[in-house]
């Protein structure tokens, strides 16, 4: 109960998200070169997982490297394969689209040629045996054992091929025959317009269990024998059913839409599996604790303001989650904000709460040290304050430092008016003696104290000093 | 000579310096070695209307160290304040020299060093 009570709805969201990018990326990849490589991809890194929960340090070591290094192999070697689905598919396709195998039936191509040749008026005889042989009732015929395909029956019964005037007989997905010469029929009661093709086809029907496809040259009609019945088909749709029936197919076809809907369902259940334990695996592992010193960050502090002081200038967090998650955490990922807006002159207490601290994903916060922050904020004000040159080190022995010019001799700062109103003084770096012999002139950078306070634009930051050193009246 | 000015007490000028000797200041500087030991301010006042007493107050790195109390009479006056220097006076120094009333008169500044 208490596992399912840390799940946030980001949560779900990431792993339906992720979920979903895998799917695709099956449905874009699959049967491809790619996808195999993919595969083998995700099962070295479970292996390389579960090597790591064991304490196999070499076994995961090497499998992290060639896990790396196959990966990169994959984006060179099959950038081709990558560039070409890539680019093949709208982004629609790409999204959310199902690509659908587009492998012609034997059907379909039956079809197709039916009706090129249809349009074309060329005569043709098309036989699809059954379950009884046609040796003995049919004649001459070449061997040809080719695959059916629309270009090679078309041009089988184009007029100038030498075959063209006999059947054509098709055995599952080949021409086993062409140029075939099928018996006759006598009967007596066929319509005028039937000529020998359509004799010939009713010819075999009558003995035989065949199916006989036959295009008329003279009117590009379709007709179809069996069964000792000769009738026209009007459509594709009706030649397609008689296929379908006759070669016993219609199941099949069905079974394999079927056979696709399950895998792909099956791709989708095992992509959520998968994320799942991946995301389990990184957010849900052994629960880790770590502590962190994280500078604290004031926002929306009224520019007039400045802050003078703080009870703390980092706040220290104690953190939870999973041993990966915790290793991967960046400092600049987690962030103590707390908000000046409503801040006043003087002392103000602000209470650090989960609102003001931001936190990587699947991280928890255990305890905040302190928990309560003192910020203590002071009108900005712009005051001129005498320069003071800071000496340090000893003149050589009988000289003596008489006098010094500087300029500026007041600088422009700009802090808090609490500060600057106790100010009397800002004082240069430390500037060395020993090293003055005779008069001259050099430069002093500023030391600026408290280091809240800050030079106002277009006052110089450097003091030149001119100096006279005089011997010293023992 | 005007009257006002006349009544009013008129700083000159101020040094510091390593000692005074006969009224005067002896190797007046702006750093001086802790090593002798002693340190002192030097004021001239040119125009004293009256009897008083002017301030020499001494900072040590903005922080007050002594407030001198020193008398001054007409017509003309030079008056001097000393510290005695410890190894803890190193570090920047300042002299407000002001008049009886407070009023800031003139600020030397100098520093002690090894």
């Amino acid at each position: 109960m208490s596992f399912f009570a840390t799940i946030r709805w980001q949560d779900i969201v990431d792993i339906l998200l992720n979920s979903y990018i895998l799917f695709r990326l099956y449905v874009l990849f699959r049967e491809t070169y790619v996808f195999r490589v993919l595969t083998g991809l995700a099962l070295l890194w479970i292996f390389q997982r579960i090597a790591v929960f064991f304490g196999l340090i070499l076994t995961s070591w090497v499998l992290q490297g060639i896990t790396a290094l196959a990966a990169l192999i994959i984006i060179i070697v099959f950038r081709n394969e990558l560039r070409s689905v890539l680019q093949a598919k709208n982004l629609k396709a790409i999204l959310w689209g199902f690509p659908q195998k587009s492998v012609p039936t034997t059907i379909q191509i039956i079809t197709d040629s039916v009706n090129a040749l249809c349009k074309r008026h060329i005569g043709a005889l098309i036989v699809l045996p059954a379950k009884e042989d046609l040796k003995d009732m049919v004649q001459g015929g070449i061997p040809l054992r080719g695959l059916v395909s629309k270009e090679m029956i078309t041009s089988i019964f184009w007029g100038d091929n030498p075959v063209h005037d006999g059947a054509a007989i098709i055995e599952g997905n080949r021409i086993a025959e062409v140029g075939v010469i099928l018996p006759l029929s006598y009967r007596s009661d066929l319509p005028s317009q039937y000529g020998t093709r359509h004799r010939a086809a009713l010819g075999l029907a009558e003995t035989t269990d065949a199916l006989i496809v036959v295009v008329s040259q003279e009117t590009g009609k379709v007709s179809v024998a069996k069964d000792s019945k000769i009738k026209k088909i009007q459509s594709n749709a009706a030649l397609i059913n008689i296929l379908q029936e006759h070669m016993g197919v219609y199941e099949e076809e069905n079974g394999y839409e079927k056979k696709e809907r399950f895998k792909i369902s099956i791709a989708a259940i095992v992509s959520v599996f998968f994320i799942t334990g991946m995301w389990l695996s990184f957010s849900k592992g052994l629960d880790t604790l770590i502590t962190l010193e994280i500078p604290a960050e004031y926002t929306k502090r009224d520019p007039r303001f400045e802050i003078v002081k703080a009870s703390v200038h980092t706040v220290r967090l104690d953190l939870a989650g999973s041993a990966t998650l915790i290793k991967s955490i960046q400092p600049e990922t987690v962030q103590v904000k707390l908000d000046l807006g409503n801040a006043v002159v003087g002392r103000n207490v602000f209470s650090i709460t989960q609102e003001n601290i931001t936190l990587p994903p699947g991280i928890f916060l255990r305890k905040v040290v302190p928990s309560v922050i003192e910020v203590t904020l002071d009108e900005t004000i712009q005051r001129k304050i005498p320069v003071q040159i800071d000496w340090v080190g000893e003149l050589p022995k009988g000289l003596i430092l008489s006098k010094i010019n500087f300029d500026p001799e007041k600088i422009e700062v700009i802090g808090g008016k609490r500060i600057l109103e106790n100010l009397s003084t800002i004082y240069t770096e430390k500037v060395h003696l020993d090293s003055m012999k005779t008069s001259g002139t050099l430069f002093a950078n500023l030391a600026l104290t408290p280091a809240a306070l800050k030079i106002a634009p277009g006052s110089k930051d450097k003091i030149r000093i001119a100096y006279v050193i005089k011997p010293r009246i023992e | 000579m005007d009257d006002t000015v006349q009544n009013k007490l008129t700083f000159h000028h101020a040094v510091m310096c390593e000692e005074v000797k006969d009224l005067a200041p002896i190797n007046p500087a702006v750093v001086f070695s802790i090593k002798i030991g002693k340190v002192s301010c030097f004021s001239v006042f040119d125009t004293v209307p009256e009897k008083t007493f002017i301030y020499h107050k001494w900072f040590h790195k903005d922080i007050p160290s002594t407030n001198k109390r020193l008398t001054v009479q007409p017509p003309r006056w030079a008056t001097y304040s000393s510290i005695q220097l410890r190894e803890t006076d190193k570090g920047p120094w300042r002299v407000e020299i002001s008049d009886r009333k407070g009023n800031l008169l003139h600020i030397l500044r100098f520093s002690i060093t090894d």
